[in-house]
C-alpha cells in the first residue's frame, strides 16, 4: 500500500500543470515587525509596523496620527532602542510623548523650519513704578507738625507766624503778575504687557518649503548614520500640495536605506505621497468623540483602514473555487486622555 | 632591595627655534629656512634647518647677508612657541622616566632622564635611546640621545656628537675613553679657559685628562678640578627632578591673514595629529578640543567641540571643528591658531550579541553637527521636561545614547495634543459664556462639544495674574471636517488662539 506521502506526490504531479505544488504548504517568510501597542491595529496589520520598511499614516488634521506614532515609539524605546522624530512643522509635544510612555532620553527630536523665537507670556505682570509704594510725606501744618502732643503746643510759634504773614513782603500787592505755579506733570503707568522678544516673521509659504527641505535632508543623514530603529517623519501639519511635490525618488531612496539599516520609517502626512515605496499604508479617519462624560474630556475614538500592505501571507497557494473569507481591513480603538483613569 | 646602578639618558635637541617653528609646517621641510632674532635692523640668524646649512648659511648672519641667498625662507623667532615645544619635549621624556632634569639653555633643548632600572620596561640602554628618539620624531622634532652611567658624560657626549650619529651609549667604565677624542669645548668651558687651552695647544678632552691635577688647579683655579673630573667622566651630580607637565596644547602663527576656513583645516589637521599622538602615548583620547583663533584687530574667537565619547579619530575631529566653525565663523581674518585639548579615557564599548543596534558614537556626532548646521542650534537634541506646567515646559539637551532602564511602554493608547508654535490666532463666537463657533484656517466650525474652561498660568505668591483660560473644543465644519483643539483665551489681550490640535 502506498504511503500518504507517495499519494500526495502523485496527486501533486498530476495537477502540476494546473496548480504547482498544490498540496505543499507555501513557505512562510517571517518579516520582522514592531508592535504599535494598540491591540486592534496590531491584529489588523499582522503584528505591527514592518522593520526595514516604510509605513505611511495618512489622515486629516485631528485624525490620531501623532497618538498612533507615539504609541509605536513607546514600544520601540521600551526595547532600549533609539529613535528620531523629524518635526517638519515644529508641533511635537514632549509632555504628551512622555505621557504616552516614550522614553525621551532615547528620542532624538529635530525641529525644522524654526526661524523665529516667540516667547509666549501666559502670566502677565502688572507692575507699578516704585514711587507709588513710597509713603507720601506728612503735610506740615502752620505750626510745623499737624497734630501736636498737647493743645497748648499748637499755638507755639503762632505769634511769629502771624508777624511773618503780616510782613511787607507778603502784604505787598502783586498787581497782574502772572501766577507761576508749576503745572503737575501727568504720570502714566504702563503695564508691562508687551512681549519681551520681537519676532521677525517670514512668509508662511517660504517657511513651509524650507522646513520640508530641511526635514528631508535630516532624514537622509539619520538614515545613513544607522542605528536608529525608528524614524518618524512628521509632515502632519504640512499641506497636501506641498508634500505631493516631493520627488518619488526621495521615498524610494528612503525605502532602500531603511532596508539596509533595518530602520522603521513612519511617515505622517495628509496625503499619501510615498506611493509604492511604502510597505504599509494606513488611512486614519477623523477622530470621534466618545461622549462618555459631559464635563470632562475623556477621549476620542480612532478609526483606521489599511489602504496598502505588501507581502501579506496567503493561506494557501491553491486558488479556491469559492470566494475565500476576506480579512478585515479596518480597526477601531479609543485614545484616552492622560487625566482619565482606566475604565 | 638593592638600588639599580646609575644610568642617565640625555636628550639633546639642536636648533630648537627653527625646529619649533617648522614642526607643524611639513611643506617647509624641503626648503632652506632660517630663524632671525633681535630688533630690526640688527637681526641675525639664531637657528636654521639642515637645508639652509647646506646652502652655506651660518649662525650670526645678518638679514642682509641672508637675503643674498636665493629661495631662503626667513622666519621670526617665537619664544612662545619655543616654550610650548619645550613643554612637549619634556612631556615626551616624561613618558620614559618620572625623574627628569631640564638643562636647556638658549636655543638648545637639553634634558636628562634618570633611566636607572628601566631595563625591564624598555630593554637595554640602546633600545631605550632608540625609543626616545622615535618618540621625539613622532612629535616632529629631531634630536640625539646619549646614555651613560655619568650624567655629565652623557651631556658632554651629546654636545660633541656629529656626523649624523643620533644615538650613542657609553659602556660603563669607558666614559673617559669615549670622551677622549672630542674637542675640549664639549666640557662647557668659558671663553677665557678656551683661550688658555688654545695657547697651551690643548685641543681634545684626552689632552685635558692627561694634565696633572695640582698644576692645573694652580693655573686655572678650582674650576680646573671640575674640568678634570668631567674629562675623566667622573664628575658627580645630584639630579634635581622637575614636575613633568601634561598639557595638550598646540599653537601656530600664520604667515598672512587667512579668511578661508578650508585652508585653516590643513593646518588644524597637523596640529590635531600631534595632539592625538601625545594623548595616545598615554593611552588617552581627546575628550574636548578648544580652538582659539587670534583675529585681525586684536580680538579672538573661541569655540569648543565636545563629542559624545572621547575619540582619537582625526577625521572626526576635523569634521566636527569644520562644522562648528562654519556655524560660528570668525568675524575677521585669522592671524594665529591655538588648540587646547582635554584628555579623556579611551572608551571601549562592549556590545552584546542580543543588545539592540545603536548609532555609532563618532558617526552620530558628525550627523548631529551636520543637522545642527541645517536646522540651527537648539533645534536638535533630546527634550527634557521641566518641573512646571507652563507653556514651553521643556528644554533641549544634546543627544547622547543612554544605557538607563527605559520606562515601561504604555498599555493604553493616550490622546496626544499637537502643539502649535506659535499658537494660531482665531476668531471665536461666544454663546452663554461658551464658544459656539470657531473660525480656524479659513473654515467655520460649529462647536459640538466643549469642555472647560480651565484657568492656566499665574502664581499665587507674586503679582502675576491668572489671565489665561483653556477650552477643549470639538467642532465640525459644513463639509463635515472635524476640529478637536485646545482653545486658549487671553483675558488681558482679549484674543483667542488655538494652542494645539488633538491628533
Amino acid at each position: 500500500m502506498a504511503s500518504s506521502s507517495t499519494i500526495r506526490f502523485q496527486v501533486e504531479s498530476a495537477l502540476a500543470h494546473r496548480f504547482p505544488s498544490a498540496l505543499t504548504p507555501p513557505a512562510r517568510m517571517v518579516r520582522p515587525v514592531v508592535p504599535t501597542g494598540i491591540g486592534p491595529l496590531d491584529e489588523l496589520v499582522q503584528g505591527g509596523f514592518p522593520v526595514g520598511a516604510m509605513t505611511e499614516l495618512v489622515g486629516d488634521v485631528c485624525s490620531g496620527r501623532m497618538s498612533l506614532a507615539l504609541s509605536f515609539l513607546s514600544q520601540v524605546t521600551a526595547a532600549e532602542k533609539v529613535c528620531a522624530w523629524i518635526d517638519a512643522s515644529n508641533t511635537f509635544n514632549p509632555a504628551a510623548a512622555s505621557a504616552a510612555g516614550v522614553d525621551l532620553r532615547r528620542l532624538l527630536w529635530v525641529r525644522c523650519g524654526v526661524s523665529e523665537t516667540v516667547s509666549e507670556q501666559e502670566t502677565r505682570k502688572f507692575t507699578l513704578p516704585p514711587e507709588c509704594f513710597t509713603p507720601k510725606p506728612v503735610l506740615k501744618g502752620l505750626h510745623g507738625g499737624g497734630h501736636g502732643t498737647h493743645p497748648r503746643n499748637e499755638v507755639k510759634g503762632l505769634s511769629a507766624a502771624v508777624g511773618k504773614f503780616l510782613s511787607d513782603e507778603t502784604v505787598r500787592a502783586r498787581c497782574a503778575e502772572p501766577f507761576s505755579k508749576p503745572r503737575p506733570t501727568p504720570q502714566t503707568f504702563e503695564p508691562n504687557l508687551r512681549p519681551s522678544s520681537t519676532s521677525v516673521r517670514t512668509p508662511r509659504r517660504g517657511r513651509t518649503y524650507d522646513a520640508v527641505e530641511q526635514a528631508l535632508r535630516c532624514a537622509d543623514l539619520l538614515i545613513q548614520t544607522g542605528g536608529f530603529s525608528a524614524i518618524i517623519l512628521d509632515f502632519g501639519e504640512i499641506a497636501s500640495e506641498v508634500v505631493s511635490r516631493i520627488d518619488l525618488s526621495t521615498w524610494h531612496r528612503y525605502r532602500v536605506a531603511a532596508e539596509q539599516t533595518q530602520a522603521s520609517i513612519v511617515l505622517l502626512s495628509q496625503y499619501a505621497c510615498a506611493k509604492s515605496s511604502s510597505e504599509l499604508q494606513l488611512r486614519l479617519s477623523p477622530l470621534e468623540d466618545t461622549n462618555e462624560e459631559r464635563t470632562v474630556f475623556t477621549g476620542l475614538s480612532a478609526h483606521v483602514e489599511v489602504m496598502r500592505q505588501r507581502f501579506t501571507q496567503t493561506p494557501s497557494n491553491v486558488v479556491p473555487m469559492r470566494k475565500p473569507p476576506q480579512r478585515a481591513q479596518d480597526a477601531r480603538w479609543t485614545h484616552r486622555a492622560s487625566w482619565v483613569g482606566p475604565r | 632591595m638593592t638600588r639599580p646602578p646609575e644610568l642617565y639618558a640625555c636628550v639633546y635637541v639642536r636648533e630648537l627655534p627653527a625646529q619649533a617653528l617648522l614642526r607643524l609646517r611639513p611643506e617647509l621641510h624641503d626648503k632652506p629656512c632660517v630663524v632671525l632674532e633681535g630688533e630690526p635692523p640688527s637681526e641675525s640668524v639664531c637657528a636654521m634647518n639642515t637645508r639652509a646649512r647646506l646652502h652655506g648659511l651660518r649662525h650670526g648672519m645678518t638679514k642682509v647677508e641672508v637675503e643674498t641667498f636665493e629661495n631662503v625662507m626667513v622666519l621670526q623667532r617665537s619664544p612662545k612657541i619655543e616654550a610650548a615645544v619645550r613643554t612637549i619635549l619634556l612631556e615626551c621624556a616624561g613618558a620614559f622616566s618620572p625623574r627628569i632634569e631640564d638643562r636647556s639653555i638658549n636655543g638648545l633643548f637639553v634634558c636628562v632622564l634618570d633611566a636607572a632600572g628601566t631595563e625591564g620596561l624598555f630593554g637595554p640602554p640602546l633600545m631605550l635611546a632608540k625609543h626616545i628618539r622615535q618618540r621625539l620624531r613622532s612629535v616632529g622634532i629631531v634630536g640625539s640621545v646619549t646614555i651613560s652611567a655619568n650624567l655629565h658624560t652623557a651631556v658632554c657626549l651629546a654636545r660633541g656628537l656629529s656626523g649624523g650619529v643620533p644615538v650613542r651609549v657609553v659602556p660603563r667604565g669607558e666614559e673617559a675613553k669615549t670622551l677622549a677624542p672630542l674637542p675640549v669645548t664639549v666640557l662647557g668651558i668659558t671663553e677665557a679657559q678656551d683661550e688658555t687651552f688654545r695657547t697651551w695647544g690643548i685641543r681634545s678632552v684626552a689632552a685635558v685628562a692627561a694634565l696633572p691635577e695640582r698644576s692645573l688647579i694652580s693655573r686655572l683655579g678650582q674650576d680646573a678640578k671640575r674640568l678634570l673630573q668631567l674629562a675623566h667622566g667622573k664628575h658627580p651630580h645630584l639630579l634635581q627632578p622637575i614636575d613633568v607637565p601634561f598639557v595638550l596644547e598646540e599653537q601656530a602663527e600664520l604667515d598672512s591673514p587667512l579668511d578661508d576656513l578650508e585652508s585653516l583645516l590643513f593646518g588644524l589637521s597637523t596640529m590635531l595629529e600631534q595632539l592625538i599622538v601625545r594623548a595616545r602615548s598615554r593611552v588617552l583620547a581627546l575628550a574636548s578640543v578648544t580652538i582659539t583663533l587670534r583675529l585681525d584687530g586684536g580680538s579672538s574667537h573661541e569655540r569648543t567641540v565636545n563629542p559624545r565619547v572621547p575619540t582619537n579619530e582625526k577625521k572626526l575631529w576635523l569634521k566636527l571643528l569644520q562644522l562648528d566653525l562654519e556655524g560660528h565663523p570668525p568675524n575677521a581674518s585669522i592671524l594665529g591658531v591655538h588648540l587646547h585639548a582635554e584628555p579623556g579615557a579611551t572608551s571601549k564599548v562592549q556590545l552584546g550579541l542580543f543588545s539592540p543596534q545603536l548609532p555609532e558614537a563618532g558617526r552620530l556626532d558628525v550627523t548631529l553637527a551636520k543637522i545642527t548646521a541645517i536646522v540651527g542650534e537648539g533645534n536638535v537634541g533630546m527634550a527634557v521636561l521641566d518641573d512646571t506646567r507652563r507653556f514651553g515646559d521643556f528644554h533641549i539637551e544634546p543627544f547622547s545614547i543612554t544605557t538607563a532602564e527605559p520606562p515601561s511602554a504604555a498599555t493604553a493608547s493616550p490622546m496626544c495634543l499637537r502643539l502649535l508654535r506659535p499658537a494660531e490666532r482665531t476668531r471665536v463666537e461666544i454663546h452663554r459664556g461658551q464658544p459656539c463657533e470657531v473660525h480656524f484656517r479659513s473654515r467655520r466650525y460649529t462647536v459640538e462639544r466643549v469642555y472647560g474652561p480651565w484657568l492656566k498660568g499665574g502664581d499665587w505668591w507674586n503679582e502675576s495674574i491668572w489671565g489665561n483660560e483653556q477650552w477643549d473644543v470639538i467642532g465640525k465644519a459644513v463639509d463635515s471636517s472635524l476640529l478637536v483643539c485646545r482653545l486658549s483665551h487671553d483675558f488681558i489681550l482679549k484674543d483667542w488662539r488655538v494652542a494645539g490640535l488633538y491628533d
